[in-house]
């Protein structure tokens, strides 16, 4: 419709030097997570990070539908766990090849989200997150108690070929091989939205999150946008859920339960929503208090709501945000 | 041009809060190009026509005609995208957004993207780069103008553009309306509590009382009418 014809000049009329500093940290950092494997030689410190990584995936969709739509979701595993139970149920019943399943698995729930957005991005503020909460427990709940289709709380382990995607299996469960696929896709994630984000459409979507009837009033429609951009969270929601279940070739009705839709929200606002990559660096913090604390008391979820309690006073934009001020007060410009 | 008809006509427009009717059957047509004035006590309805014109009204009843066609059916989006805008009396912004982001955006629905030309006429181009919620309430008064007026709409209806604006901005502001309406050839209903500003760049007065029409003409002929004087203009005019 309008995005095509955005003058090139709207592009280079913004500071020029953000753009790419974003990019060269975006870098920076995929390669000091790629550097990682040879570094840390601990399995179980790499498989920490490998856990981080996925979550982070997950946590960057949530924190992507708060950052564009301002809406806060409390049922993002599902999406999550049906990517990771259409490979399963698609694998068990030899219906397709595993490539196939895999991109089936990140579309299917793409497409619902979109479906079940244009009816429910319309719905503002807590009533929002209660129904994505509703809609995610039903399904828990479905393939808990539908034990034929999904063997309930036992789970299912997947019987994957010994290659996907050309890849041999064993790279995708091992530790080492597999932070570093995790780690360079959260990147890609990362840097799509972020594209995305400074779109026009990435502009529309603000600016209805931001007043939705002068939106219309400027002439635009304001449920599609939001319904796709609820998508594009889902998305990648989905994406963390593929992954999950290549590294660990089981899932369970865990994966769609409230808490992990819980816990990415949580990654989400302890990093800053407000960044693309703030949800990745809120994921990453959480598994290492998760860690420290899990090793000396069982009650760490206590530590990691006293950490939220406190980011959320004291750091209203998240780790990211304060991070973001520091540099700027650093680097001694954009006072605004 | 000969114009056959109107710009924008209103015929029997009703609206009802329960039982009280803030519009009660006003029929109101600007022929194209001219700047109405549009005025009436504090609850007169005068934001209701707009709503009802532009769109935002939910229930309502009469007809809307954007140059001849039936616009009663389309939506507030519709409406824009066929040339109807309009501004609000409460400042009606995107806050988080930069200045010059949200024109572009709001040119982009348009066929031409004038938003530099709207932005240097409005004095808007220097602070093309801030964000809406950091500068002062007059430039946000001109940018809510500025996002009605971008992509030139072939109709414009303001609400109290003006609003809380000093003696001088507004009239500044007035000049700059009539300006470039004139050269764009928009037709404008403009509200307005300002009475100089009325009277500075209306050709035709419509006055508004009880959700009733109860006088329309030239200024000099509203000034002249016993009743708006009672009923609006009191005092303020010899
Ligand atoms: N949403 C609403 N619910 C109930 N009554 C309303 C609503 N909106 C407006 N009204 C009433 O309708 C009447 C007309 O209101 P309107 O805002 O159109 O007046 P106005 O002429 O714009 O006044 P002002 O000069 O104060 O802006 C008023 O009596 C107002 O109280
Ligand atoms: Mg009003």
């Amino acid at each position: 419709m309008t995005s095509a014809s955005v003058p090139a000049a709207a592009a280079a009329r913004r500071p020029a030097g953000r753009g790419y500093g974003f990019v060269a940290g975006l870098v920076a950092v995929a390669a000091i997570g790629s550097a990682l494997p040879l570094l840390v030689g601990s399995a179980l410190f790499l498989t920490l990070m490998t856990q981080a990584a996925i979550n982070a995936i997950l946590a960057t969709g949530v924190g992507f539908l708060v950052r564009q739509n301002g809406s806060v979701s409390f049922g993002h595993a599902a999406f999550f766990g049906i990517a990771a139970y259409v490979v399963a149920l698609t694998l068990k019943h030899a219906v397709m090849p595993a490539e196939l399943a895999a991109i089936i698995a990140i579309l299917l729930p793409t497409v619902l989200a979109f479906a079940l957005g244009l009816v429910i991005v319309r719905i503002v503020g807590v009533a929002f997150s209660m129904l994505t909460l509703a809609v995610a427990q039903a399904l828990y709940e479905l393939l808990l108690k539908w034990r034929e289709l999904a063997n309930g709380d036992d789970g299912m382990a997947i019987a994957f070929p010994a290659r996907v995607f050309g890849v041999d299996m064993a790279t995708f469960q091992q530790p080492h091989s597999m932070f570093l696929i995790c780690w360079l896709i959260l990147m890609a994630v990362i840097l799509g939205l972020w594209l995305l984000a400074r779109s026009r459409f990435g502009t529309l979507t603000l600016a209805i999150r931001e007043n939705e009837e002068r939106a219309r009033f400027i002439g635009y429609t304001t449920v599609v946008p939001r319904a796709l951009i609820y998508a594009v969270s889902a998305a990648v929601a989905a994406l963390g859920g593929l992954l999950f279940v290549l590294y660990n070739g089981f899932v369970s009705p865990g994966t769609l339960h409230w808490s992990l839709s819980g816990e990415a929200l949580i990654m989400a606002i302890i990093g800053g929503p407000r960044l693309v990559w703030g949800p990745a660096l809120g994921a990453v913090i959480f598994f290492f208090i998760k860690n420290a604390a899990g090793d000396f008391t069982d009650h760490w979820p206590a530590v990691i709501g006293t950490v939220l309690i406190l980011v959320t006073v004291l750091m209203p934009r998240g780790v990211g945000g304060m991070l973001v001020r520091l540099a700027g007060r650093v680097g001694g410009r954009r006072s605004s | 041009m000969i114009a056959p008809g109107w710009a924008i006509e209103g015929v029997g427009l009703t609206r009802r809060f329960g039982g009280f009717a803030a519009l009660d059957g006003v029929s109101i047509a600007v022929p194209p190009g001219e700047i109405r004035g549009l005025i009436g006590p504090n609850g007169a309805g005068k934001s209701t026509l707009m709503d009802v014109l532009s769109g935002r009204a939910q229930s309502w009843s009469g007809t809307v005609r954007l140059g001849g066609v039936d616009i009663s059916r389309l939506t507030a989006v519709e409406r824009r995208r066929a040339g109807l805008a309009r501004s609000f009396q409460r400042t009606n912004i995107f806050p988080d957004l930069g200045i010059g982001e949200q024109i572009r955006l709001a040119a982009a629905t348009a066929e031409r993207d004038n938003s530099e030309e709207v932005m240097a006429e409005l004095g808007l181009a220097a602070l093309a780069d801030r964000r809406a919620a950091d500068v002062s309430y007059g430039d946000q008064r001109r940018l809510d103008l500025a996002l009605a007026l971008v992509g030139r709409p072939r109709v414009l209806l303001l609400d109290e553009p003006a609003a809380g604006l000093s003696m001088s901005e507004s009239l500044t502001l007035a000049g700059i309306l009539r300006d470039l309406a004139g050269r764009w050839g928009v037709t404008v209903l403009l509200v307005e509590h300002d009475m100089d500003v009325i009277f500075s760049i209306c050709s035709r007065v419509t006055v508004l009382h009880l959700g009733k029409i109860l006088a329309d003409g030239t200024p000099d002929e509203i000034r002249r009418v016993p009743e708006v004087v009672t009923a609006y203009l009191g005092s303020t005019v010899e």
